[in-house]
């Protein structure tokens, strides 16, 4: 049966390979939590402890796949293996950490419901049918779920973001610094500003026995940029899709305000992986897997682009910055067509090709000419004297 | 109470859960923590905390957020002019200094917000946080707080703290990721679009009146419409929107020309038209389709005159 005798123990086991395989944030809390919620739900039914297990340890919908495939695994496969191997093992109620201070009949009934949990699964044949018919290599198996995991996908396929030192964030401030964009409709308390504030002003002179002597003040603060960074994940990208994820990593770093997506055959977002590599915690390209090293749709990518997350990401303030080789294998005419709605809902449209250092290269290629009159700046960044010249040169339309 | 009777609860308002969704709600509720709620635009996250209140016997407190918003705004502020008055009107009576002051800065010249009325309100209330992801990153540091410690400290009175925990419904459309300390210190819920199934039974279950063709063909040209590469895909509010503009128009089943003629109930972005034109057959299919099994049990067209809209219960 499972490798601990109490539900508990096979709870925390579980949460363990969750945060060793799966790179979850779980703590004693989310543990704890969990624990509570299997007390609640029937444990009988195991469509109920899936979902009351996923809404206490996921946090996002990419986290819930994963946890589904995980929760599968865990606790259907390797039963599948071991029920072969072993006899069931007597089990035993230890106290775990949801049922401290629970009282005796409650404890015995969720002893019960665990019985007819282990039950169910034993006699389920759905999911283990397939299983059965090969115990044998079940070491391998195993390997297999470890394999599964995103985090080892991304160190052997995907670029490593190499550590992003100051001289990246600066860059990245100055290119934030440089895109100027007009006031917002807002106005803000501050120090020095345009409009007086009768409100603050009558607020403060309650200190004065209501009398007013420091007036107060509102201004209105700048408009901040959006940047969003559109990744071409294609094989021809090599290593410089890496250094386009460190740019983003760096923006990530100089403002909140950054979005990142990868695409070769299709589109992925990677924000949160983005945002966490630029704090150094570890990092889960999990989309990449899929989207990693094959050929380039840009044109489809990016209409995909703009029907999912246009409407909530483009607008004046956006600076899309795209940074592909342009080695398209769609039609000119679709990649054409998304440039130009592209360009009309955004401030900036950046282009990053890292062939434009190549001696004697010309964007002569179909999808680079297509894209070409629609791009506002176009440079390449392959190292950070690039993402530096890149920072002095874009132009913004305010 | 158990995800049983959350679902059927919710039916009886006219709400249709799915299990899993039951189960989480079940959890939010006992575990007393946030459920934050994402999914695609019209699948009923509002609608949910809504429900959850009149299901609680409960008030529905709403903090809408937008960009810009402030603690301030979402906590609570003094009442400057009603203070002033107060401190002008005073000013002859013969209190000290500390009772006037007292008397100026007690609850009754504080305006509560959302969050500061959620905390001290008696019963606990159904808190609900709409679109969390269009407040700024700063409002989302703040909300942390307040959703980690449910008191609130005014300087001039002191520390309020929730007798009871409200119960908190945070929505998102993902126009920006959330930070993951607020997903840590929420329950999450993928509110998708809903099945066919599910989503005949919320036609029915919101238009009493519907025939039953109606709703299936409705629900099946959902799920195709819902696959296509539109801009804007069509939520359940836009079903409900078409079932009922289809019975205005009294229809009991869904044709081409029909379909063609109400198109706008449902797609709203000119480009989404083409989009549907150019799939036209697909979509033709699906009427087929829908329309095929309930056809003898359902009225006929040459023997129905033009009471289409009159629906008689038919098993």
């Amino acid at each position: 049966m499972h490798p601990f005798g109490s539900l508990p123990e096979n709870l925390a086991d579980f949460c363990a390979v969750l945060r060793r395989d799966h790179a979850f944030h779980i703590g004693a809390g989310e543990l704890l939590d969990a624990a509570r919620a299997l007390e609640i739900v029937d444990l009988s039914d195991e469509r109920s402890v899936r979902a009351a297990l996923r809404a206490v340890l996921t946090g996002s919908r990419d986290d819930a796949a994963v946890f589904d495939a995980a929760f599968d695994r865990y606790f259907f496969q390797r039963q599948a293996i071991e029920q072969e191997q072993t006899t069931p093992v007597q089990r035993e109620l230890e106290p775990g950490p949801g049922e401290e201070g629970e009282d005796a009949p409650s404890r015995q009934r969720s002893d019960a419901s665990a019985a007819e949990l282990e039950d169910a699964l034993g006699n389920g044949s759905g999911p283990m049918a397939p299983l059965e018919t090969n115990e044998q290599d079940g070491q391998d198996r195993f390997v297999a779920r470890a394999s599964y995991s995103p985090a080892e996908v991304e160190t052997s396929q995907t670029p490593d973001v190499s550590e992003i030192d100051e001289a990246w964030i600066a860059a990245a401030r100055a290119l934030v610094r440089r895109v100027q964009l007009g006031p917002s409709r807002r106005w803000r308390p501050a120090a020095t500003g345009r409009r007086f504030d009768l409100r603050r002003t009558i607020r403060a002179s309650l200190q004065t026995g209501g009398e007013a002597q420091a007036p107060r003040w509102l201004a209105r603060p700048r408009r901040q940029p959006r940047f969003i960074v559109l990744v071409d994940g294609s094989r021809s990208m090599g290593q410089h899709a890496g250094t386009a994820l460190k740019v983003a990593s760096a923006l990530a770093r100089a403002t909140p305000r950054v979005e990142a997506f990868t695409f070769s055959t299709s589109l992925a977002r990677v924000t949160t992986d983005v945002r966490r590599a630029s704090t150094g915690k570890p990092r889960r390209f999990q989309p990449l897997a899929s989207a990693w090293g094959g050929g380039t749709a840009i044109g489809a990518c990016l209409a995909d682009f703009l029907r999912r997350f246009g409407e909530r990401l483009l607008a004046g303030n956006a600076v899309v910055i795209v940074a592909s080789d342009g080695l398209d294998v769609g039609e000119p005419e679709t990649l054409r067509a998304s440039m130009r709605t592209l360009r009309r809902r955004c401030g900036a449209l950046v282009w990053l090709n890292p062939l434009l250092e190549t001696p004697g290269y010309e964007p002569t290629a179909l999808g680079m000419s297509a894209a070409r009159p629609h791009v506002t700046t176009f440079v390449s960044v392959n190292d950070l004297a690039g993402f530096v010249r890149l920072s002095r040169s874009v132009r913004f339309r305010s | 109470m158990d995800a049983a009777t959350i679902r059927t609860r919710f039916r009886d308002r006219a709400f249709v859960v799915d299990e899993a969704f039951a189960t989480a709600l079940q959890i939010a509720l006992a575990l007393e923590k946030p459920l934050l709620i994402e999914g695609p635009a019209g699948v009923g996250k509002t609608e949910t905390a809504k429900v959850l209140a009149e299901v609680l016997e409960t008030r529905l407190i709403r903090l809408q957020c937008y960009e810009g918003l402030d603690a301030m705004t979402a906590l609570y502020e003094w009442n400057y002019p009603r203070q002033m008055l107060r401190a002008r009107l005073s000013e002859t009576e013969d209190a000290t200094i500390e009772e006037r002051e007292a008397q100026i800065f007690s609850e009754r010249f504080l305006l509560k917000r959302p969050l500061l009325e959620a905390i001290t309100e008696r019963r606990p209330p159904v808190l609900l946080i709409d679109e969390v992801d269009r407040a700024d990153e700063a409002f989302e540091a703040f909300l942390l707080e307040v959703l980690a410690e449910w008191q609130v400290t005014i300087p001039e009175i002191g520390t309020i703290r929730a007798t009871h925990k409200p119960r908190v419904i945070i929505t998102s459309n993902r126009t920006r990721e959330l930070s993951d300390a607020l997903r840590r210190r929420c329950l999450f819920f993928w509110l998708p679009y809903p099945t066919l199934e599910q989503e005949i039974a919320v036609l029915h279950a919101r238009l009493p009146g519907l025939s039953e063709r109606l709703a299936a063909q409705i629900a099946a040209l959902m799920q195709k419409l819902r696959a296509l590469p539109l801009q804007k895909a069509p939520g359940i509010a836009e079903s409900l929107d078409w079932a009922m503009a289809l019975m205005n128009l009294h229809r009991d089943h869904l044709d081409v020309r029909g379909f063609q003629q109400t198109l706008g109930c449902v797609l709203k972005v000119h480009e989404d038209h083409d989009v549907a034109r150019a799939h036209a057959a697909e979509l033709s299919a699906a009427l087929g389709e829908a329309s095929a099994p309930t056809q003898s049990g359902g009225y006929r067209l040459d023997t129905d005159f033009g009471f289409g809209s009159v629906s008689t219960p038919r098993r």
